[in-house]
């Protein structure tokens, strides 16, 4: 067998030219239809089609797959027509996950995930060997759930078969339609992370349908907008599409939290850190007093000999001779590390009740001070163009 | 009222005719499912030929067992393909509908995650749809064994009703013991079938009954 987990590409551009699915009838804007589609999935992304209900985004989404069969324009696979491809071998290379998962209820769940590789006709050590493999990817014990039926597992461990299943052949390319709509809404952050987590390691080029925006700007690195009639509103990063939204359906479909939105889309690491006044216990007060007068934020910051940070000391507070002393530090700030999205690091400062919060590295050390005017700001900045 | 020399002087003639009533149900029931599921494939897929399908099987099920013997007899005459025809053709509506309540019992999401997976048409058919529609049609199987097991009785009209035909001799000679053996052999094995039937019906479908924590 030549399609494998060893030879095969791990992932795969998907582009959609034009493509257009009419169903019969003369309502051109009939529930489900598509209209002269395209965009491009770069390999290892995960895009997001993402609209109300009837946009087109799963009759699109089956059009990779061919459960349904465009009418006109051509879907590419790494340049390839899919059209042209031999129908079981095109979508034995494509991984499908669907909401109400679909696994076979009479089949163990070993079963279920050796799917693609029975059809392949792979042997039967090295599809046991890719089962357990891939359950314990997905965070099921083999021992405990390979020879259990799907009726015996809870939503949350059918759905992460239902993943497992989707990857046991290592297909290039993922097909993912409202995968983790079916479950609670704790559950599904989870099944989110963990999924996130596994495409980091995995980098499938995945279509993904949702009608959340929210999940789609989380879930997305790209985000296509689609609206009612099967038209394609935008496309573009989460970031570009909360920032500027290409007409008033998309500005509405994103909801008028949108700067909100982005600043949980944000992390520290993307502010331009403004710098600290710092100063050690034991360091001339005179001069620190000199350092903060040139500094338009009127405190100074104490560290320690490691540079993390012990308080605060307001400028009038600084002696004008002698030496700095610990107790002079009265407040301190809420720490932010560069992963904190902006909208934490936003509730946190409001939470303390204070301008400025503090941005250390994993060793506590001061990197810079974040304000809030500063992130409130961003979530009104236009998005810059990020490298897709 | 039971004289148990004419059991023992009968032992013969009622094994054979056990056997012979036996033969008789399992030869109407396979090839009324041979015909059934023939129906059904080709009905499938072709919603117009659905009712009129069905329809002629209701119409055949309501003729009357004596009145159909009665109007085979002249063209395929007192023989074993008359009583065939007969059993068959009653099990026919109970088998094609179960067939078809079965394969539409299955998840469409079922379906679609086959298609989606690269199963062809027939291996979907044979290791998806089937294996799951099987319930329903062991329960149709079920109903058309004890149904056909009671029809034999009335094929003894014609020479060929396994323990029917134990009843009639016992009624023609005044035998009480042959009346009641026979009677009672038959409602036997119906409940024989129906309860091994049952537990097969059980037992292909662990996926159903097992549900642990």
């Amino acid at each position: 067998m030549t399609t494998s987990a060893d030879h095969g590409p791990r992932a795969a551009t998907v582009a959609f030219e034009h493509v257009t699915k009419r169903y019969p009838g003369t309502d051109s804007a009939r529930l489900g239809a598509v209209q002269d589609l395209s965009f491009e999935v770069p390999a290892g992304k995960i895009c997001v089609l993402v609209g109300p209900s009837g946009c087109g985004k799963t009759t699109s989404l089956k059009m990779v797959n061919r459960l349904i069969e465009p009418t006109s324009g051509r879907i590419l696979i790494d340049g390839v027509d899919a059209a042209t491809q031999a129908l079981t071998e095109l979508r034995r290379s494509i991984g499908y996950v669907i909401q109400q998962v679909g696994l076979f209820p009479h089949q163990t769940i070993g079963e279920n995930v050796a799917t693609v590789p029975r059809l392949l006709g792979w042997d039967e050590d090295r599809r046991r060997e890719r089962v357990d493999e891939l359950l314990q990817l997905v965070g099921l014990d083999p021992a405990v759930h390979r020879d259990r039926y799907p009726a015996q597992l809870s939503g949350g461990e059918r759905q992460r078969v239902g993943v497992a299943r989707a990857l046991a052949a290592d297909p290039p390319v993922m097909l993912m339609d409202e995968p983790f709509g079916a479950v609670d809404p704790i559950v599904r952050d989870r099944l989110q992370n963990e999924f996130l987590r596994l495409q980091a390691n995995l980098a499938k080029t995945i279509l993904f349908v949702t009608h959340d925006i929210d999940e789609a700007i989380k879930m997305g690195d790209l985000v296509a907008v689609l609206e009612v009639g099967g038209r394609l509103a935008q496309f573009g990063t989460p970031d570009e599409i909360l920032a500027n939204p290409a007409s008033e359906f998309v500005a509405r479909f994103v909801g008028a939290d949108r700067g909100l939105k982005r600043l949980a889309l944000t992390r520290v690491a993307s502010l331009e850190l403004r710098p600290a006044v710092t100063a050690r216990a034991g360091d001339n007060a005179g001069d620190a007093r000199q350092r903060i007068r040139a500094d338009p934020f009127e405190y100074l910051l104490l560290v320690d000999a490691g540079n993390r940070p012990i308080g605060w000391i307001g400028q009038r507070q600084v002696p004008t001779s002698g030496t700095l002393t610990e107790d002079m530090a009265a407040a301190m700030s809420p720490l932010l590390d560069a992963r904190t999205t902006l909208k934490d690091a936003l509730a946190m400062l409001i939470d303390a009740e204070v301008q400025v919060g503090i941005v250390v590295d994993e060793r506590g050390a001061v990197q810079g001070l974040v304000s809030a005017d500063e992130i409130t700001a961003f979530g009104r900045r236009d998005a810059e163009v990020r490298p897709a | 009222m039971i004289r148990w020399d004419v059991i023992r002087g009968n032992l013969p003639l009622l094994g054979s005719k056990l056997v012979e009533h036996l033969a008789l149900t399992v030869v109407a029931v396979a090839v009324g499912l041979l015909i059934s599921s023939v129906a059904v494939l080709l009905i499938r897929g072709r919603r117009p030929l659905v009712a009129p399908v069905t329809g002629f099987f209701s119409f055949l099920y309501t003729i009357p067992s004596l009145a159909l013997l009665a109007f085979l007899v002249p063209v395929t005459g007192l023989s074993f393909l008359s009583a065939e025809i007969a059993l068959v053709t009653y099990t026919l509506l109970i088998l094609t509908r179960n067939v078809l309540a079965g394969l539409a019992s299955v998840p469409p999401d079922v379906l679609e995650a086959a298609d989606a997976m690269g199963y062809g048409r027939t291996r979907r058919m044979w290791q998806v749809e089937l294996p799951l529609a099987l319930p329903l049609i062991v329960a149709g199987i079920r109903i058309a064994t004890v149904t056909t097991i009671g029809l034999v009785m009335v094929t003894a009209l014609i020479g060929f009703g396994g323990l029917g035909q134990v009843m009639l001799r016992g009624y023609n000679f005044r035998n009480d013991t042959l009346v009641l053996v026979g009677f009672g052999l038959t409602v036997a094995i119906a409940l024989v079938v129906d309860l091994g039937l049952g537990w097969l019906g059980r037992a292909i479908t662990p996926w159903s009954a097992r549900r642990s924590s």
